[in-house]
């Protein structure tokens, strides 16, 4: 098992974002988290990758349990993430973005980048190199000396995923990666999400409302609401499941189209359940 | 990359630059008042190049340097009046100034920075508006103890006794109070100068230096790819801290210069300047904190000059009435604000002047190919392909076999990425 969750629970004051959440992701799959607005699933990363402290119950990855871990020490052990509102290194320009990524991996230490010694400008150049082959894998490279703010809302997306990519994780957590996406760009997606599993023997945990891209990627589903568990198991088990119906649905159908959000999502719901 | 001859030949040269300058300064600049301000102007410099770490790299708000510069200016003060009366007093020739500035130096630098750990630790919690108290508070409460250490029971105790010995109000001027021997010539000044903005340059275009800058604009993001927030900010707070002790150690020992420490030297006023010369030249510039002390130096000491003008006397005379010195700050916060107008990033923003392309360039890589233009059966295909090169490419990321070049060209990643971590270096961390 790759990622293990176990009972945890989060609060945030008197309000329990996250409460009594269990799921284990095997090695090497693609496992979809997803649940209405606010059903605490970006939590979940949060909890995941060391942001928040769950309050109740562990969290373990290959075996070790993350809960005393910094994020940063979460991160080098090979868990990384991209977020839903995009995080990225705006004055910092497209390269320098991928290179902080793997700064941790630096052998040489501060007092060689004074001395600028021959250690030096080798890190520097490996890690440019590799930073390089990223960025073009990811079609990125042409514009390395870009400053990233200045990247289309499509390319800042895909920089986020090369930048989690240059830690050379073993899991990747994805924070609604279609969000604002096409429905081309949607198909894109999900062809890049499996090329980078079957590439880099990732893990992948997504949270994502478009059901176009959770449906025909994940292989295991997580349904949260109100941070609570709602169902779990494959993408048809889950589908066809009355509580999620119910969540994403409504028993009132009318009140569910208020959100814009959320309205997407059962529409995309609504036309899977359709075909 | 320099080769080494390159390097000790501009080594070389810029110290004989800065030998010249020792013996021929007075011809240089013959008037004396003026050669004090292009020394202190230089100290400014180190000074503003400090606090651009913490101020501009590290997008931290610290608006008390000139406690940093005051703890330097004391130690400094402190180690140079007794080494100078242990070798024997009198003069301050140059030859035995290379005994007396190391120390100093070094011991300014290294109190200033044990400060400036002390004084980042709160760095971790805090931020912006919060931060800048913290930093105003402990400038304040170091003018404010040694102002005030001789005042009351200024005789009882070896702690109260060790800070009154400091001279209080009146200043601190050497172990005899003679003055401080004033060691620091154009060669210490200048070369300290130089070695600081190498240092600040090398910094500022290092790992390091990238990943300060990325913790400004993202903290979380940081802490995502692996950056230790906690280590970065100390870092910077303890070595611009250290920056900002060897400026005040150089100010303390300055030839020509004030031969008394005064707490007052370290008052807000000061930090403000140094914040000044940062966000003037440019926040987050390392030529920009260069030009920034140069030219508020300048500029204060212009409008200085100001006043001894003819046709303002004439004025004055008319006016009895006008403060010069009132108007003299109205003319310099004028200039600021003109300034801040017209370039609201400051001089540079956080662009530098010399800066030289230098990026590695890539040859290895073939054709980019994008990502989602592939099915899961080619890659299927790829893959078994490349597992007899796959024992070619065990030195992992950055191996420039002929197999790692292989892969390349398909467009692919050098193998080793997910599955072999276990060599990397960052295996200790899984224990």
């Amino acid at each position: 098992m790759s990622l293990e969750l176990q009972h945890v629970t989060k609060r945030f004051g008197g309000l329990r974002a996250v409460g009594d959440v269990s799921f284990t992701v095997p090695e090497r799959s693609i496992f979809g988290l997803i649940g209405p607005n606010g059903a605490g699933k970006t939590t979940v990363f949060n909890l995941i990758t060391g942001v928040y402290k769950h309050d109740e119950g562990s969290i373990r990855f290959q075996g070790t349990d993350l809960g005393p871990l910094k994020p940063s020490q979460i991160a080098r052990f090979g868990v990384a993430r991209t977020f839903q509102n995009i995080r990225l290194f705006g004055q910092l320009t497209v390269l320098e973005n991928a290179l902080v990524a793997c700064e941790s991996q630096r052998r040489s230490g501060l007092v060689a980048a004074l001395l600028r010694t021959p250690a030096f400008y080798r890190d520097e150049a490996a890690m440019t190199r590799r930073a390089m082959e990223l960025l073009e894998v990811f079609n990125l490279d042409g514009v390395a000396d870009e400053i990233s703010t200045s990247l289309s809302y499509g390319d800042q997306r895909r920089l986020e995923i090369a930048r989690a990519m240059m830690l050379e994780p073993k899991l990747l957590l994805l924070d609604e990666p279609a969000a604002g996406m096409n429905y081309g760009e949607a198909e894109g997606l999900k062809k890049q999400i499996l090329w980078l599993r079957e590439r880099f023997g990732l893990t992948v945990v997504l949270v994502e409302h478009n059901m176009q891209v959770v449906m025909s990627v994940c292989e295991h589903l997580h349904v949260l609401d109100h941070g609570e568990t709602l169902a779990q198991g494959t993408p048809e088990v889950v589908r066809r499941h009355p509580r999620v119906l119910a969540a994403y649905l409504g028993e009132d159908v009318e009140e569910e189209r208020g959100s814009a959000d959320s309205a997407g999502a059962a529409g995309g719901g609504a036309a899977e359940e359709a075909s | 990359m320099p080769s080494a001859v390159q390097r000790v030949l501009t080594a070389l040269l810029l110290v004989a630059a800065v030998v010249g300058l020792e013996f021929s300064f007075e011809h240089i600049i013959p008037d004396a008042a003026w050669r004090q301000l292009a020394l202190l102007a230089m100290v400014n410099v180190i000074a503003a190049l400090s606090l651009n770490i913490i101020n501009g790299m590290a997008g931290q708000f610290s608006i008390g340097h000139a406690g940093f510069l005051g703890i330097g200016a004391y130690t400094g003060a402190i180690v140079a009046g007794n080494l100078h009366q242990m070798l024997g007093g009198g003069d301050t020739p140059f030859e035995r100034s290379f005994i007396v500035m190391p120390v100093v130096i070094l011991s300014a630098g290294l109190v200033a920075a044990v400060f400036g750990f002390v004084v980042g630790l709160p760095s971790l919690r805090l931020r912006g508006d919060y931060l800048a108290i913290v930093t105003l508070g402990f400038a304040e409460i170091f003018r404010l103890v040694i102002g005030t250490a001789d005042t009351g029971g200024g005789t009882e105790g070896a702690i109260n006794q060790a800070l009154a010995s400091l001279g209080g109000q009146q200043g601190y001027a050497g172990p005899d109070g003679t003055g401080v021997p004033q060691y620091a010539g154009p060669f210490w000044i200048f070369g300290a100068v130089t070695v600081a903005t190498l240092v600040a340059w090398r910094l500022k275009f290092s790992g390091w230096g990238r990943t300060l800058r990325a913790l400004r604009e993202d903290e979380i993001a940081s802490a995502a790819v692996g950056v230790d927030p906690t280590r970065y900010k100390v870092t910077s707070f303890v070595l611009s801290a250290a920056g900002a002790g060897i400026a005040g150690g150089l100010m303390a020992s300055l030839r020509d210069g004030n031969p008394t420490v005064q707490p007052e030297q370290f008052s807000f006023a000061t930090s403000f300047d140094a914040i000044t010369m940062v966000i003037l030249g440019g926040s987050g510039s390392v030529s920009g904190a260069v030009l920034g002390g140069v030219l508020v130096t300048f500029t204060v000491k212009m409008i200085e000059q100001l006043q001894g003008l003819d046709s303002v006397q004439a004025l004055k005379a008319v006016y009895p009435s006008l403060d010069l010195n009132a108007l003299r700050m109205v003319i310099y916060a004028s200039i600021l604000v003109g300034l801040m107008i017209l370039r609201p990033e400051g001089l540079l923003g956080e662009r530098e002047i010399f800066r030289r392309k230098s990026r590695v360039k890539v040859t290895g890589a073939g054709p980019a190919q994008p990502v989602p233009a592939r099915t899961e059966a080619e890659v299927k295909a790829e893959r078994s392909e490349e597992g007899q090169a796959g024992g070619a490419e065990a030195g992992g990321a950055g191996a420039e076999g002929a197999g790692a070049e292989g892969a390349m060209a398909k467009g692919a990643l050098p193998e080793g990425t997910a599955i072999e971590r276990e060599e990397q270096p960052l295996g200790k961390d899984r224990s």
